[in-house]
């Protein structure tokens, strides 16, 4: 078997490429999607589906958001993330936007020595299907030193997959601190109204100026005709071009999983604890991975189940009601309401026999 | 979280009066616990909603 490495031989030394062991971006292949595989009737900004990828929306229409299986031909991509027009808007208002965003912590582009004459290069690739030809902007916002720098990009046929490559300079003049706060938020507009238009694109890292995030961006959202697609995102340090950037990193499910995880999980399978009073549990749950900070708790919903085995017999309850939570990047601690218990009796439980019975949502995203 | 759709909030305090978290009713009728953590992105939702005029985050029980 031949073994092929990527990168340059000099006085019989090999350097790879590849600075990061892992990719920058996190599900850049949208595989994870714990929250959901398609929402409707979207007007409002979050995580909706696909882990990792925040939509940025202000009154710029309505769509239903999808981990879709429309991928470009033979790149080894089974998923993409999708967004189809349900209300157009064809008039933005000045402060509208539409845009996806991936945000990275910022302890790990501690690589990048931001704020030095060593400030390293970046590399964008993305394969984008977008329903407008013409120019789209990709932005970067560091905010621990408050600067900013878009990359304009064209898209030459409409309702075709493109391969997109964006060549980020080093910011010899920026603060990327090293914490668990957002190092980076990389967005990529498909609408954008007058207050982030009206400038000339911050082509080189400056100060944020909003007028210059996302000048000559085109209107994706005017027809309910339009959907866009998005996948195989990743980030390189380093300065590529289309022959030279590495490979993909296809990294396994449970991997990307374990990575989304640090940020949202779903999670309530398993947990035991004790009953206090007679109308209250108090549960235990551990998290399977370290989450960035505390996460912020809320039960998913209705329609699921809760059993618990207590005094040899099954407690069973639908749609548990949470009186209190409070947890740490660890675990979390859940009270939970019930009816004609015994006080200080140990209990363990469940949700649902299958994942979707995890009816906690867990979010610690940046 | 968005802050537009908040519809109250009230403190969990410890028995030592120490805030442990907030309880945040949306208008979706969803309730979410959010951690008196600085870090925490849903945290700084609420500091948001808590600053706009007519706002107020209601003392633990």
């Amino acid at each position: 078997m031949a073994l092929t490495l990527h990168g340059t031989v000099s006085d019989n030394t090999v350097v790879l490429d590849r600075r990061s062991a892992k990719p920058l971006i996190i599900n850049g292949d949208m595989q994870v999607a714990q929250r959901a595989t398609s929402v409707t009737g979207i007007t409002a900004s979050g995580f909706h589906t696909v882990d990792r990828m925040n939509l940025a929306i202000s009154s710029f229409g309505t769509w239903t958001q999808t981990q879709d299986t429309t991928v470009p031909t033979a790149k080894g991509f089974t998923k993409s993330l999708k967004m189809d027009c349900t209300t157009a808007e064809t008039s933005p208002s000045a402060g509208d936007y539409l845009a996806f965003q991936a945000k990275i912590e910022a302890q790990d582009l501690q690589m990048l020595k931001y704020g030095t004459s060593s400030a390293e290069a970046l590399t964008l690739k993305f394969y984008v299907r977008s329903p407008k030809t013409g120019t789209h902007i990709v932005h970067f916002y560091s905010p621990d030193g408050n600067r900013h720098i878009s990359k304009a990009y064209t898209i030459s046929s409409a309702d075709t997959f493109q391969e997109v490559i964006i060549n980020i300079p080093g910011d010899t003049g920026g603060t990327i601190n090293n914490d668990n706060g957002l190092g980076f938020n990389i967005e990529w507009y498909f609408g954008a109204g007058s207050n982030s238009t009206s400038g000339t694109l911050a082509t080189s890292w400056a100060s944020y100026v909003n007028a210059n995030v996302a000048v000559g961006q085109v209107n994706c959202a005017d027809s309910t005709d339009n959907n866009f697609f998005i996948t195989g995102i990743q980030l390189e340090v380093g300065e590529f071009d289309v022959d030279s950037i590495p490979p993909f990193q296809h990294e396994s499910f449970k991997d990307n999983l374990e990575r989304c995880q640090r940020y949202y999980q779903n999670q309530g399978n398993n947990f035991f604890g004790r009953t206090e009073g007679t109308t209250k549990f108090y549960f235990q749950v551990p998290f399977p991975v370290e989450m960035r900070t505390s996460p912020s708790i809320t039960a998913r919903g209705t329609g699921f189940k809760f059993s618990a085995r207590y005094q040899g017999t099954d407690y069973l309850q639908d749609n548990p009601s949470i009186s209190s939570a409070i947890g740490n990047e660890d675990g979390c601690w859940l009270g939970v309401t019930g009816s004609g218990l015994t006080n200080g009796v140990t209990i363990y439980g469940r949700g649902n026999r299958d994942k979707e019975g995890r009816f906690l949502a867990l979010s610690a995203e940046l | 979280m968005n802050k537009d759709n908040i519809v109250s909030v009230k403190k969990i305090e410890d028995d030592y009066s120490v805030v442990l978290s907030y309880e945040v009713v949306w208008d979706i009728d969803k309730v979410t616990f959010v951690p008196n953590a600085t870090d925490n992105a849903d945290y700084q939702t609420v500091q948001a909603w808590a600053a706009i005029d007519g706002n107020t985050i209601a003392e633990a029980d």
